[in-house]
């Protein structure tokens, strides 16, 4: 994939800001899918993608009533890869975490590790962020 | 920098030992004698079940859905090499996330979407298997839109629609006329008398849908209020506060059905 044409090239970035709300996190799958696509992803990095972006999602509101406030999503090319990074202003978590859902979170956190090359999350000031990073194959032109 | 576990919630890592040199005639796994490959499967159901879930609401019932993932457990076990220093859970997950969807491409779904769209998502289980045997690896979207001449918008819709994933509302209208909470069916629970079923029905009846469905999957799918959370796409809390409002109104209904009792 070229800087040039209609695809993506390195240094683009796409944000896109939403309630966060679960039922409204197919807008960050659908994002992730379009912009897989441009990049030149093949269909199996494209699903990994979106479904990674769904988890970085409900991981960023994980322990949060979630119910306020607005996800942030940016995804950013580099290079190769996509970048991706949601954060979820206002703290989450005014409300501690909990066992359950810390478990949810970990389950979050092992799909994340099946499905991209790099992953974290992070909380500081009262945001939630996490990341990822997705690497495209070798037979992207 | 990876940020996951070391162990899969629900599940305990557990590492094959390397003297099961002669277990692999045994198992099909060269690294595993049967009892290590027995235990490793058990210690991991927990976790094909919860990927599982992550799929559900697709319209493709729970119990077809642990199945593959389950079949996907033990295809990974078979297939894991302990000495290449990867956590079991990363790969049993990676075989089972991608088995599951390999299950929604090949089968299509029951869920209804508008004709166009299943037709589309159908096409493209047979133009990916097609392309990948003519290009020798998977096709891009740009070229599936071409072997299908769909837009690549249309794809990307297809696959969505197709797929899903857990995180979708239960109120979300995936289909013009028709909320997610319409299909997850009537709430006709299995109740012990004949009794509470003619004082439930009619409290039921008064409640939202999105009420009825997550009583439901309370009550008699025996979801953990974060597994409702995690499939409806809103948060314990809510879930939390969803269920408490939801059996004040029920006691309520009940208790002004049995003051007009004679």
């Amino acid at each position: 994939m070229s800087d040039t044409g209609d695809g993506l090239g390195r240094g683009d970035r796409i944000e896109l800001t939403f309630p966060a709300r679960g039922d409204l996190v197919v807008l960050a799958r659908l994002v992730a899918s379009a912009v897989a696509a441009r990049a030149g992803f093949d269909i199996e990095e494209l699903e990994d993608l979106r479904l990674a972006t769904n988890e970085l999602c409900m991981l960023a509101m994980q322990g949060s009533d979630a119910q306020s406030g607005a996800l942030y999503l940016e995804l950013t090319m580099h290079g190769d890869a996509i970048g991706a990074v949601c954060t979820l202003e206002r703290a989450a978590a005014a409300h501690a975490p909990t066992p359950e859902g810390e478990e949810i979170a970990r389950l979050s956190e092992l799909i994340l590790d099946a499905l991209v090359d790099e992953h974290g999350r992070e909380s500081h000031d009262g945001a939630v962020r996490t990341w990822l990073r997705k690497q495209r194959g070798e037979h992207g032109a | 920098m990876k940020g996951g576990p070391e162990r899969a919630p629900g599940s305990e890592m557990q590492k094959p030992g390397s003297d099961a040199d002669e277990a692999g005639a045994a198992t099909g796994n060269p690294h595993l004698d049967a009892a290590k490959r027995e235990e490793l499967i058990t210690a991991n159901l927990g976790l094909a079940h919860q990927l599982a879930r992550r799929f559900l609401h697709r319209g493709e019932p729970l119990d077809d859905l642990v199945q593959v993932a389950s079949v996907a457990l033990v295809k990974s076990v078979d297939r894991f090499d302990p000495d290449r220093g990867v956590d079991f859970a990363a790969f049993a997950t990676r075989t089972i996330i991608g088995e599951l969807k390999r299950h929604f491409r090949d089968k299509g779904w029951a869920v209804r979407a508008s004709r166009r769209v299943q037709e589309l998502y159908l096409e493209l289980g047979h133009a990916t298997a097609t392309l990948v045997q003519q290009l020798g690896r998977n096709p891009t979207v740009a070229e599936l839109a071409e072997a299908t001449g769909a837009s690549e918008e249309a794809v990307i819709e297809a696959i969505e629609a197709g797929q899903g994933y857990r995180a979708a509302s239960i109120d979300a209208s995936e289909s013009e006329d028709d909320p997610l909470a319409v299909r997850l069916g009537a709430f006709d629970g299995n109740y012990d008398s004949v009794e509470d079923r003619a004082l439930l029905g009619p409290a039921l009846a008064t409640l939202a849908p999105r009420e009825q469905s997550i009583l439901h999957m309370r009550f008699v799918d025996g979801l953990t209020q974060s597994e409702i959370a995690a499939a409806v796409g809103v948060s314990q809390m809510h879930v939390s506060r969803l269920l408490s409002a939801s059996l004040k109104k029920l006691r309520e209904t009940i208790g002004q059905a049995e003051a007009g009792r004679p």
